[in-house]
């Protein structure tokens, strides 16, 4: 009797992790796909259940439809995003800080910039979009309040707030995809743009 | 003998027109809703039949393409350069309050375009030119400014600035953060003012 209510908790629990990981990797094959063909925003599910391993069924066993498996891949990448991209450097010099903000970022913008665009262009039919949307912008600025908090402590609450939104549009996904495609800069020169532009814009470091 | 000549020139400029008002009301259906519209609900807008449309467009991408040259010529003529010859805080004004009116009138369809460039490599081109001439606007702008700084600086510094006063940053400040007109205007002015280098003294 007690080994069978030992093991049925545990059975269940890998169950769950199975089905979870079966989850994650339909998630995964969708956001290769995306990688693989931006112009198809939503690939058919027979294409994502065969990049992944898994039939048809599979899929909508878990997703009760493809716009729910979008934002499910939206939240898997928002979390990616923050377990990925931690901050670093938060007591750093101006420059160490600048660099650390601008990798970081310009990490994460290489990995989303795909999903981002499914999830701007859709946001206007799919209601489930836009709290994802509105939470990557709010992190994105969140970041950069604690990377620069010694040059935004010298401002006022005004000015505060416009700054960041200056700096949040400096470093959009798409100003990112935009050097790399259209000026077809690299890693590293785009990297630079952004550290050079944040480092006129921020106002000077106060003394300690 | 004049006389089929100036028919011939009447019926060109009528057609013209049908033309016009085709494309134009292909822009007030993109400006109340974010999707391209079908040609039938152009024509109904425009006041013709679906037939006047594909007696002047080849098919929908040739209205869609032919409308995105008009809407830019249009945005062309209202946003003409002013006060290139001005101060710094003059021609910054001048060049953001500008822009911010282009985007302000242009960021519907702007959206639109962005959504389906991936349908049309004529639509990327399109986008590409217009890209170019936003940042064309802020050479003629800043020239003294620039001036001074390296080719590769001046490129760098061209692409922040470009990503600073994008159609979406705007829709941003606008919609987002809820600023008004004149609030947007001032983030963009102090912004660029400070990511300009400063400006060389005026030669003699």
């Amino acid at each position: 009797m007690s080994t069978t209510t030992a093991s049925r908790p545990a059975r269940i629990d890998g169950r769950r992790l199975r089905s979870e990981r079966t989850k994650q990797l339909i998630i995964e094959a969708y956001l290769a796909l995306l990688r693989e063909n931006p112009v198809t925003p939503m690939p058919t599910a027979a294409r994502i259940a065969e990049r992944a391993g898994y039939s048809v069924r599979s899929i909508f066993e878990r997703f009760p439809d493809l716009n729910k498996l979008r934002a499910a891949a939206a939240d898997y990448q928002l979390a990616q995003a923050a377990a990925l991209a931690p901050p670093r450097n938060i007591d750093g010099d101006r420059h160490t800080r600048i660099k650390s903000q601008v990798e970081t970022r310009a990490g994460t913008c290489d990995r989303g910039v795909a999903l981002w665009r499914v999830l701007i262009f859709s946001i206007d039919q799919d209601e489930d979009l836009k709290p994802r949307v509105r939470t990557a912008r709010e992190r994105t600025i969140e970041r950069m309040e604690i990377m620069y908090r010694p040059e935004l402590s010298t401002l006022s609450e005004r000015d505060r707030k416009h700054m960041l939104i200056a700096l949040e549009a400096i470093t959009d996904m798409e100003s990112w995809a935009r050097m790399r495609e259209l000026y077809g800069l690299s890693f590293e020169e785009a990297c630079g743009v952004w550290v050079r532009a944040i480092d006129r814009m921020l106002p000077p470091t106060p003394s300690v | 003998m004049a006389l089929p000549s100036s028919s011939l020139d009447g019926r060109r400029l009528r057609s013209e027109r049908t033309r016009q008002t085709i494309m134009e009301a292909y822009i007030e259906l993109l400006r109340e809703r974010p999707e391209i519209p079908t040609a039938a609900q152009i024509a109904a807008r425009a006041g013709f039949s679906t037939r006047s449309i594909f007696e002047r467009f080849v098919d929908l991408q040739g209205l869609s393409l032919a409308t995105v040259d008009h809407a830019f010529a249009m945005g062309e003529a209202q946003a003409v350069a002013r006060n290139v010859d001005g101060d710094r805080a003059t021609r910054l004004q001048s060049h953001v309050e500008t822009r911010a009116h282009t985007c302000e009138r242009w960021l519907p369809v702007w959206r639109v375009v962005v959504a389906n460039q991936g349908k049309l490599e004529d639509l990327r081109a399109r986008i590409r030119f217009i890209r170019q001439a936003i940042v064309k606007r802020m050479e003629l702008m800043y020239r003294p400014e620039l001036e001074v700084l390296s080719a590769e600086e001046r490129r760098d510094l061209l692409i922040a600035l470009e990503s600073l006063i994008d159609f979406e940053s705007w829709g941003r400040m606008r919609e987002g953060h809820g600023l008004s007109f004149e609030e947007a205007c001032s983030v963009w002015v102090r912004m660029i003012d400070r990511m300009l280098p400063p400006t060389p003294p005026a030669r003699p």
